[in-house]
């Protein structure tokens, strides 16, 4: 039986009170179409050019969107070889009967099989990982260097800690954090594909795992909250979000989003960063959070960040609520604007 | 679960003795953890072995860096995993079997490989630059290690 993926009346509603009514539309278009196919070369095992060819042979069409992410590839479709064959006209345009002119091989691009990506050779050697464009951007705005210490706080399945080791060279350290053993056998799946070799993996809720750092003095030089979140950003490659959605979520949420950013700051050395991001729109759970961090620490501070799409700044106020002006620095990335799924992503410093 | 053990430089070096004897292989990049008796993980990082055992105190560790190599103790010889072979491939000399082409697609998808070879014991399954991980010959085949999960599946209809 065919899902009835209407979004719920409120979702709508706040959407349109986010975007205004006219910039709504076009998100709504947006969200029916689906995400581009892209990948990042996982240049712990394989060089962006040894691979860009690996899949050029494959007669795979990649494009490379971003200038100072090489590494980040768009698979735009692959060619498919077609015979064509005309009959030759006579002057008077007739077709003289078994006369053939030319047999041309004409490439045409046509759009991967399902799964094509996933059950490549090069995808089972680890050369590369499926990831969405927008889910690799809190690791390029965090940016760890190879001898920092990185707490990944909610880690699986472990699409920004392959990505942070390999930015890492796999030297420094990853502790990569869940609290879900089936979460867990995943992450490290995934990190064992990828040759990720720097990483220590945790099986903890975050809160008490941090607390217990906060006792040992177990400090971190960069630390990723990619919070538990309600998803609203992932509509266009999964309208069962549309399905599970609900305010009590977002609401119930957005307070263990704050206990677990206010957990991680503890453990942040000084002059330490802090990445928070979550892939959903609502307020609650991306600005809030940010106003009531910057409201109880003020020795932490929001971070002007940039990255290589179209972004939106973090607002100022929602419904009754006005958050401190440096929450605004945040970014807000929509699909209508960036062409990928939606994203919210902060920086922050503890400066003392 | 077994506890994590960090070897010492001197079980370290017996293992390096080992993949020297079997790939020629004169280095590991790192520490070596094992958890139970055969599995064995690289961990290049930069943590010591007190930080590393302080963490063990505040969290449960699943792993310690990536699995790399099983100790085969009734043969007294290792065997590389797929990331173990690429890691070290730069050193691995000997006991290589460089698959032909057609061969490579039955290989990754799980199949041993009815070939006769000169090599025996553990080979390192190599087509042009790309290591695929180790097999095992014998005088009419080199049987096949490659786990379900890092198999080539047939495309689903």
């Amino acid at each position: 039986m065919r899902q009835n993926y209407t979004p719920k009346p409120l979702f709508v509603e706040r959407m349109k009170e986010l975007l205004g009514k006219a910039e709504f539309g076009r998100y709504k278009k947006a969200i029916e179409k689906p995400v581009l196919k892209s990948l990042r070369v996982n240049t712990l095992k394989i060089s962006i050019e040894e691979l860009k060819k690996k899949l050029e042979a494959k007669e795979w069409k990649i494009s490379q969107p971003f200038k100072k992410n090489p590494e980040i590839f768009i698979v735009e479709g692959k060619y498919s070889i077609e015979k064509k064959s005309e009959y030759n006209p006579v002057s008077d345009g007739r077709i003289v009967e078994g006369q053939i002119k030319r047999t041309d091989l004409q490439k045409k691009l046509v759009d991967l099989e399902p799964g094509e990506l996933g059950r490549a050779l090069e995808h089972m050697l680890g050369y590369y990982y499926l990831q969405e464009i927008a889910s690799m951007l809190p690791a390029i705005v965090l940016s760890p260097k190879k001898n920092d210490l990185v707490l990944d706080l909610c880690a699986a399945p472990g699409s920004k800690t392959t990505q942070m080791a390999a930015m890492m060279e796999n030297r420094g350290t990853i502790i990569a954090n869940d609290s879900k053993l089936d979460r867990i056998k995943i992450l490290a799946s995934n990190l064992e594909r990828c040759g990720v070799t720097n990483a220590i993996i945790t099986r903890t809720d975050g809160i008490p795992l941090c607390r217990k750092m906060k006792e040992e003095n177990f400090l971190f030089d960069k630390i990723l909250v990619d919070a538990p979140c309600s998803g609203e950003g992932t509509i266009r490659s999964s309208k069962k979000t549309l399905l599970m959605w609900n305010i009590n979520t977002v609401n119930s949420l957005s307070k263990v989003q704050k206990k677990l950013l206010e957990s991680a700051i503890e453990i942040l050395k000084t002059n330490g960063e802090i990445v928070y991001s979550t892939c959903t729109h609502a307020p609650e759970e991306n600005e809030e959070v940010l106003d009531f961090i910057l409201r109880k620490f003020p020795n932490v501070r929001m971070e002007k960040i940039f990255i290589p799409v179209k972004i939106r700044s973090g607002i100022s106020k929602w419904k009754d609520r006005e958050y401190l002006e440096d929450v605004t620095y945040s970014c807000r990335i929509y699909p209508h604007v960036s062409d990928t799924e939606g994203f919210f992503i902060a920086k922050l410093r503890r400066a003392r | 679960m077994n506890p994590l053990k960090i070897l010492s430089e001197k079980e370290k070096n017996e293992i390096i003795e080992k993949l020297n004897g079997q790939f020629g292989i004169k280095n590991i990049p790192g520490k070596i953890i094992t958890r139970g008796r055969e599995r064995l993980f690289l961990y290049s990082g930069n943590l010591g072995d007190g930080q590393i055992k302080k963490l063990e105190e505040i969290a449960f560790l699943e792993r310690v860096g990536s699995y790399f190599a099983k100790m085969e103790e009734s043969e007294e010889q290792i065997r590389l995993s797929i990331e173990g072979a690429q890691v070290l491939q730069n050193q691995i000399t000997k006991n290589i079997f460089e698959i032909p082409e057609e061969l490579v697609e039955e290989w990754m998808k799980g199949n041993e490989l009815n070939i006769k070879t000169e090599l025996r014991g553990f080979v390192i399954i190599k087509y042009k630059n790309d290591f695929l991980g180790t097999g095992k010959a014998s005088e009419n085949k080199i049987s096949n290690f490659i786990p379900k999960n890092r198999r080539l599946k047939e495309k689903s209809n």
